[in-house]
């Protein structure tokens, strides 16, 4: 394949967060996410987004055809999107897998800490935000939880929904720095693009 | 750590832009909407209702919750959210604007009655209602006039007439636009339209921070399409204007004194602004932050080399709400611009192709398709949404404004 066959669409969150959603499949593993160089080593994809020089990339979350990038300098998004592109394009056609099938095991201490976590999790979802979010014709989708990070994708009356963001920080992040100690944050992996049933659909100016 | 209590209403596009500059800033929220969040009952600090078309009722609904989470600021994002803040600020001794300035703002007919108390150069108008005979009507006009319901926002609704012909008709169309249940819904507002003198001349847009009465002017955009009717579809904003210096500061000036005129005194300002031989004339001043998600091609603070350093509007805005200290609020040095994208036709949108060809035009920034499959589009005058939004950033507006066109020319809007 060539480099210009693929698609790369670009959803700044905000100035620190950007989604980039790509034409194929980048990730079929799950999630895998990387907060460090150290950690991207061995993913040709994720080491180069954060070698992009001045860009200062925090993290890269990589999920299906979503690529998400934090960072942590003033850098617009507009002089990072291109390079960003380039690095996804570039991985993708080198003809090795972009990322690798899965993080070297971390310490045994860490990895119980992220299974317990992710049973809590996946137990709050089930129990609670879950039942919450069908009343809005809505789902969650637990992805994975590493490190801490509790990674999730939105569905149904979620996806795509003007207010996904109220759902996701004011309940879903709410209710898991409440009810499950330990989780460090909340990554929406969604590809809120492809929603075609919004529960709320933006409409005014 | 402070709490804003941020009024968002269900069908907002301002969601995202305001909850990431809340925590950015790393105050508490709670988000108040006319319709209950799936969580509001787990999450009653941070999840709240409120009836906005009852602004009094949600004062003291916020009052009472108030008690048990004290409310550092109100912040209100369009045009109904902005009066009930007004409500909340002055029942909590919050920074905000009077209640009374807060509905001139809303209500098009008591803001142009203010403007000409106060000797602001605005358009003639008339009020009438929508059980009026247009044809009688129509003889005692003064042509080229433009139609326009109260309340309405996105240029919906908004029709020029040239002639009794078309002022017959546009009134009807306004009348069925003002029946729709969603606008009827709004009550005696909605039975009521004006007729105003149609303003030759190009129009901008001003975006400015009302701090102790005072206007400090944030982006002066240009639009580039002539609005001239018979409907006023936004499409381009760019900015900075390549206005004359001497327009600028006179259409500044004027947006400071149409503040004045409708007691506004702090909070975001969003104004529309005619530029002829005559001068500035105010076509209509908001008591809101832009609107869409055109804001993000503002960005302010001065780095090195005048490029912005990233702090975001809606982060000015929860700042001032706030009585938190504020950054620069000199806009970067470079060029940037905003389409809002028009609906093509009147139908379903199936699918839009072209997005990545549209996303390699240099200087464009993103292409963001907000419009989801399935979704009915409706053009003006009927229709109030927008397909999506393109935004690019350059060196002159000139380049800016190329590329937004060139990039909209890529897309194609799969319509059935």
């Amino acid at each position: 394949m060539n480099g210009s066959d693929i698609r790369i669409t670009a959803e700044p969150v905000d100035n620190d967060r950007c989604k980039f959603v790509v034409s194929q499949a980048v990730y079929e593993g799950g999630v895998r996410r990387f907060a460090s160089p150290a950690e991207a080593q061995g993913s040709p994809l994720a080491e180069a987004i954060f070698a992009i020089p001045g860009a200062g990339i925090s993290e890269v979350v990589v999920s299906g055809s979503l690529v998400t990038v934090v960072k942590h300098s003033p850098t617009p998004w507009t002089a990072m999107g291109r390079p960003i592109g380039a690095a996804i394009r570039t991985a993708l056609t080198a003809g090795t897998p972009a990322i690798a099938t899965r993080a070297p095991a971390p310490p045994a201490g860490e990895a119980v800490d992220d299974d317990v976590l992710y049973e809590r999790v996946a137990q709050l979802f089930a129990s609670r935000v879950n039942p919450m979010v069908a009343r809005h014709g809505g789902a969650v989708e637990l992805i994975d939880v590493q490190d801490g990070v509790v990674m999730l994708r939105m569905g149904g009356g979620c996806q795509g929904c003007g207010m996904a963001d109220v759902t996701l920080r004011q309940g879903i992040e709410a209710m898991l720095h409440e009810h499950v100690p330990g989780v460090e944050g909340i990554v929406d992996v969604t590809d809120h693009t492809a929603g075609s049933t919004p529960y709320f659909a933006a409409a005014k100016k | 750590m402070p709490r804003l209590l941020l009024l968002l209403p269900s069908t907002t596009y301002r969601a995202t832009a305001f909850v990431e500059a809340a925590r950015r800033l790393d105050v508490a929220l709670t988000v108040a909407s006319e319709r209950p969040s799936a969580f509001e009952r787990a999450q009653p600090e941070g999840l709240l209702t409120l009836d906005f078309s009852a602004p009094e009722r949600a004062a003291a609904q916020v009052l009472q919750f108030a008690h048990e989470h004290p409310i550092a600021g109100v912040v209100g994002v369009d045009d109904d959210t902005v009066v009930a803040a007004a409500a909340i600020a002055a029942r909590l001794g919050l920074r905000g604007n009077p209640a009374a300035a807060a509905l001139a703002a809303r209500d098009k007919h008591l803001q142009r009655e203010l403007l000409a108390q106060h000797h602001v150069r605005a358009p003639a108008f008339a009020l009438h209602r929508i059980d009026d005979d247009p044809a009688a009507l129509a003889r005692g006009v003064r042509y080229p006039c433009v139609l326009k319901p109260l309340r309405l926002s996105a240029s919906r609704g908004v029709i020029r007439a040239d002639n009794p012909d078309q002022f017959v008709s546009a009134f009807r169309r306004v009348a069925a636009i003002l029946a729709e249940p969603d606008v009827a819904a709004c009550g005696e507002p909605a039975r009521r339209l004006l007729v105003e003198e149609f303003i030759e001349g190009p129009e901008v847009a001003l975006e400015g921070l009302l701090v102790g009465g005072r206007l400090e002017v944030l982006a002066l955009f240009d639009k580039p399409d002539p609005l001239d009717g018979p409907f006023f579809e936004e499409t381009i904003y760019v900015t900075p204007s390549r206005l004359p210096r001497a327009a600028q500061t006179a259409i500044a000036a004027t947006a400071q004194t149409a503040s004045a005129a409708l007691g506004l005194v702090e909070g975001a300002v969003h104004a529309e602004l005619r530029w002829n031989a005559q001068g500035a004339w105010l076509i209509e001043l908001a008591a809101r932050p832009i609107g869409g998600r055109c804001s993000a091609v503002l960005r302010f603070g001065k780095g090195e080399g005048g490029r912005g350093q990233g702090t975001s509007l809606e982060e000015i805005v929860v700042r001032h709400a706030l009585g938190m200290e504020l950054p620069g609020l000199e806009r970067e040095d470079a060029a940037a611009g905003v389409m809002m994208i028009p609906v093509p036709r009147r139908g379903v949108l199936r699918e839009v192709r072209g997005i990545e060809r549209a996303r390699a035009v240099p200087l464009v920034v993103e292409v963001a398709i907000t419009a989801h499959p399935g979704q009915q589009l409706v053009p003006l005058p009927e229709g109030a949404r927008y397909p999506g939004f393109i935004f690019a950033r350059g060196e002159t507006p000139a380049e800016v404004e190329a590329a937004l066109r060139e990039a909209q020319r890529r897309l194609e809007f799969v319509v059935d």
